[in-house]
């Protein structure tokens, strides 16, 4: 995918583990690598659909990595109507009562993290970490990301996850830059039970 | 302890009957108490776990409310939005509908909305708060212990929490006090450092704080006793706090008095009863032991009285023995009184005669002393059987003793009212009824004749010769004794004068104290010239010239005045003296001679020897070498007893005399026991007649032949004869006819001093029946 773009002549993929104190893999850890520490000029796109469902009262995924500006959509899929929100700064938004098969999108303004519940179903509780890089992605179940085609060369990167604990429940890594090869970093984060879960 | 058997009694049955009482009292008391205490704390147990229910319920329904408000989307809206006044209006609304003391937000940043963050410690409740979902417990705001309720505002993650606090207060705890079936108090305790500390608002209970920090400290978590001031049972249940570093208590609180209230009423009727049942045993066992120790308390009585010589005896009433003791009083009282009776007689009585005897005789003299008004006298008379050892010698002792009680039946017929009683074995002594001493002369002279009546015993009549000595006193001028001691010197008085009356003569007897310091003052009266010697001149018959003088000794005692020469010569007989005394009339006579011959008097000079000196052989060559030396002519008067103490010393001590040229005298011849046998012995000049004899003289009779015949044997024998006591010259005539040779009385002259004796001499004359006197005299007066 990567090749569509001007990439530059030199790039590697950039491999985070992260793993809790407990040594067990983090998912949904959010890594966002900054080339130079600049945000990204110009459009970002990522592979992955804007989309948040609403299945089994639950956010699927629990974790979504968007780019400034984009449009996620909230496709409800139970037979029940979710009233879905978010009060965070920058990307506050309402989607009121809606039903099942029903489509109602939401456009994410502000780079930073936009917590999304239900008013009508406490538990159901989501995240969408807006950033303005290219280069980010969220662990997998494994607890392990891989960032592809960072340019060489010097780079901030972070890794974020909502209960992390931790300033903005973000931690900067370790690697501060990448070459022509593959880079791996492994990083150990300390999460703290959701409150009010 | 007690005095009476009574009391003593009484003060058994009711202290035991009390003592069992107060036993059951105690015993109800501490049921009562133990019971009450068990209740209460059942109750307090009972108050605790219902408290907990409803401190539940209320933080249950408060975390509702809280839990609904943090759900509500507007108010999380506002939360995350940081729409301040629409969260605090949003409270304010809660507050109000719920009746909330404070509501507030806290966010996750720290913000406190709804509530001036200064009034608590924002650190410690956003710790708290984050450290637990819906945390709740006691926190502090305002230094006042409230109960917080938290819930988390999740928008949707955790944004902030709302807190909802109730005040722990009196008013919030009177409505817990009300949910308990008995009055408890209930106050929230909270912890400040080491301190316990009340929410109330009322005084420290620092006793109850300290009980409080023992407890939490010791997890003692069962009632509890708290004494004190009013003792109460307490119950300390530890409250969950906020924050867990301090610590905070209900603390449930119910007096032991009050507990007790509702068993005040069976308390006060046990304690009535009580003292009624008290009450009702004293009486009852007063009136038992008044039964029991009556008797008793009469015979203490009696033994009292029995001891103080009453005639008692004791009311028999009972069989028991009680009743044998009484009868063992009475036999034993009636024994006594016996034989104290006989004891007082024999005491009092003289066993022989049965006559009072000396001792009865004193108490009742004493009484009649006592008794005596001014002017009224004892009069006691002493009567001595004369030569009573003779009499009793010749007709036996029982005999003898036998004449007693006839004499004194003899006293009672003539003085029925007199007392006669026995003061020795041959001494009566009759306290007469009159109280004048010339009265009772009267009647003892009266009835003399009649006493002296021979008396008939064992049939035969025996004489009987008595002496009597009268003495009398009057109140308070002797005892007894001294009285009796008179009346018996009256009757040795009386038989020495040979007379069978005599009244006590104080002035011849003299005091007998005042004699033991006579001896010592007599020669002293030596020294001073108290002692002097006077003269009588002897007449010689023949002549008409005065021959001789007789040295007679006296003292003029310097507080006593003249004292009879009997008194202190005897005395100094009796004490060893006469030697002294004796000396210093032989001095003075050789003096007073010596003065005379210088006056041209030459008189032959007696002086009296002591008996007790007339068979000394010292004083006997002392006196010859003293009249040797002297060149006096003395002539020495013995009495013819002297010599028969001890004769052959006696004899020849006159023996002694003789050949140094002294004459002697016998003196005092025919006044006691003549002895012809000694008189022919002795080697005597001189014999004097008594005055017994010569006073008498003129009367003629049997003593002029007496006198006639001692005359013509002491001529025969080679004396001289001497007559005493001339009173009268027709004596004088009679003794000159007789062929006395010489005369002696105060018919010639009486005693005189020295000087008042050379004025006699010189002056003397006397017309004789004879013819030579006037050419003696006229010789005498030349020389």
């Amino acid at each position: 995918m990567a090749t569509l773009w001007a990439a530059p002549a030199m790039a590697g993929d950039f491999t985070v583990t992260v793993r809790g104190a407990d040594g067990k893999p983090v998912p949904d850890a959010v890594v966002m690598v900054y080339p130079n520490g600049q945000p990204t000029k110009g459009p970002i796109k990522f592979p992955w659909p804007y989309r948040v469902a609403q299945q089994n009262i639950q956010f699927n995924p629990f974790m979504l990595v968007v780019p400034v500006g984009a449009d996620v959509s909230f496709p409800n899929l139970d037979k029940v109507r979710h009233h879905v929100y978010s009060f965070s700064a920058g990307n506050k938004f309402e989607i009121k009562l809606y039903g099942h098969e029903e489509n109602r999108t939401a456009k994410m303004n502000t780079a930073g993290v936009a917590a999304i519940g239900c008013n009508i179903h406490d538990q159901m509780v989501g995240f969408i970490r807006v950033v303005d890089t290219q280069y980010a992605g969220k662990t997998d179940a494994n607890g392990v990301v891989t960032i592809q085609d960072v340019p060489a060369g010097a780079i901030k990167a972070s890794v974020w996850h909502p209960y992390m604990r931790a300033m903005k429940n973000e931690k900067t890594l370790s690697t501060t830059s990448v070459g022509a090869g593959a880079a791996r970093e492994q990083v150990a984060v300390e999460l703290r039970a959701p409150a009010g879960h | 302890m007690f005095q009476r058997l009574q009391t003593k009694l009484t003060v058994l049955y009711a202290g035991l009957f009390a003592l069992a009482l107060s036993l059951v009292a105690v015993t109800v008391y501490v049921a009562i108490a133990k019971n009450a205490q068990r209740a209460v704390r059942e109750e307090m147990a009972a108050s605790g776990t219902v408290f907990d229910r409803v401190w539940t319920l209320r933080n249950q329904r408060l975390h509702d409310g809280a839990e609904l408000l943090s759900r509500d989307f507007g108010f999380r809206a506002a939360v995350a939005t940081h729409d301040r006044p629409t969260v605090e209006s949003a409270i304010a609304n809660l507050r109000q509908r719920l009746g909330l003391d404070l509501a507030f937000t806290v966010g996750v940043d720290g913000e406190v909305v709804g509530l001036d963050p200064a009034r608590l410690d924002l650190e410690k409740l956003w710790s708290a708060l984050d450290a637990e979902d819906d945390a709740q417990g006691v926190f502090a705001i305002d230094g006042k212990p409230y109960q917080l309720i938290s819930a988390p505002i999740l928008s949707p993650t955790l944004t902030g929490w709302i807190v909802f606090a109730a005040k722990l207060d009196e008013p919030e705890m009177q409505g817990l006090e009300k949910l308990s079936a008995i009055g408890l108090d209930a106050q929230v305790f909270d912890q400040r450092g080491e301190q316990w500390v009340s929410a109330d608002t009322g005084p420290v209970n620092k006793p109850l704080a300290a009980f409080v920090a023992k407890a939490m400290h010791d997890k003692l978590r069962a009632p509890a006793l708290l004494r004190g001031g009013a003792d109460s049972l307490v119950l300390v249940k530890p409250i969950r706090t906020l924050d867990k570093s301090s610590g905070a208590a209900l603390v449930l609180r119910y007096p032991v008095a009050q507990a007790m209230a509702p068993y005040q009423p069976l308390m006060a009727a046990v304690l009535a009863v009580g003292l009624i049942g008290a009450a009702l045993v004293a009486a009852a066992s007063w009136a038992l032991s008044r039964g029991l120790a009556k008797p008793i308390t009469a015979l203490d009585v009696a033994a009292s009285r029995l001891r103080d010589g009453e005639d008692v005896s004791v009311e028999v009433t009972t069989q028991d023995e009680i009743g044998r003791l009484a009868q063992s009083f009475n036999q034993m009282a009636s024994e006594i009184r016996e034989r104290e009776a006989r004891m007082i007689h024999q005491a009092s009585h003289d066993n022989e005669t049965g006559l009072p005897n000396r001792v009865a005789i004193e108490a009742v003299i004493a009484q009649r002393l006592a008794a005596a008004k001014p002017g009224e006298r004892v009069v006691i008379d002493a009567i001595g059987l004369d030569r009573f050892p003779a009499v009793r010698a010749a007709i036996g002792y029982d005999h003898a003793t036998a004449l007693l009680p006839e004499i004194a039946r003899r006293i009672k017929a003539v003085a029925p009212a007199a007392i006669v009683g026995r003061l020795t074995t041959s001494i009566l002594c009759v306290v007469s009824d009159l109280t004048a001493i010339e009265e009772v002369q009267v009647r003892v002279e009266g009835a003399a004749t009649a006493l002296r009546e021979p008396v008939r015993v064992g049939g035969e009549l025996v004489d009987v010769h008595m002496t009597q000595g009268l003495a009398h006193a009057g109140q308070g001028e002797m005892d007894a004794s001294r009285l009796i001691e008179r009346a018996l010197i009256a009757l040795d008085q009386g038989r020495e004068a040979h007379r069978k009356i005599m009244v006590f003569d104080p002035v011849a007897y003299g005091d007998p104290s005042a004699n033991l310091s006579l001896m010592s003052e007599m020669l002293q009266g030596v020294r001073d010239g108290a002692l002097f010697l006077n003269h009588q001149p002897k007449l010689d018959l023949r002549t008409g010239a005065i021959t001789g003088v007789e040295a007679l000794v006296r003292w003029n005692h310097p507080t006593r005045g003249f004292l009879r020469p009997d008194l202190f010569v005897g005395m100094a007989e009796e004490t060893g003296h006469i030697r002294a005394l004796t000396d210093y009339v032989l001095g003075q006579a050789i003096k007073d001679q010596a003065e005379l011959r210088a006056a041209g008097h030459d008189v032959l000079m007696s002086v009296n020897i002591s008996g007790r000196l007339i068979d000394d052989h010292a004083f006997a060559e002392h006196a010859i070498a003293q009249v040797a030396a002297s060149g006096a002519r003395l002539c020495f008067e013995i009495t013819e007893t002297a010599v028969i103490g001890n004769p052959d010393v006696a004899l020849s001590v006159l023996e002694r005399l003789a050949e140094a040229g002294i004459p002697v005298s016998i003196d005092d011849y025919g006044s006691g026991l003549s002895s012809l046998a000694y008189l022919k012995q002795i080697r005597a000049d001189e014999l004097k007649i008594d005055k017994a004899f010569v006073m008498t003289l003129e009367a003629g009779g049997k003593d002029a032949l007496l006198v006639k015949s001692t005359v013509d044997l002491a001529h025969s024998l080679g004396m001289k004869v001497t007559a005493e006591g001339v009173e009268t010259r027709e004596g004088l005539a009679v003794l000159q006819l007789m062929g006395c040779d010489l005369a002696q009385g105060y018919h010639i002259a009486r005693p005189m001093g020295l000087d008042k004796l050379v004025e006699f001499l010189g002056g003397w004359s006397i017309e004789l029946p004879g013819p030579k006197e006037t050419r003696q005299d006229e010789t005498r007066r030349s020389a």
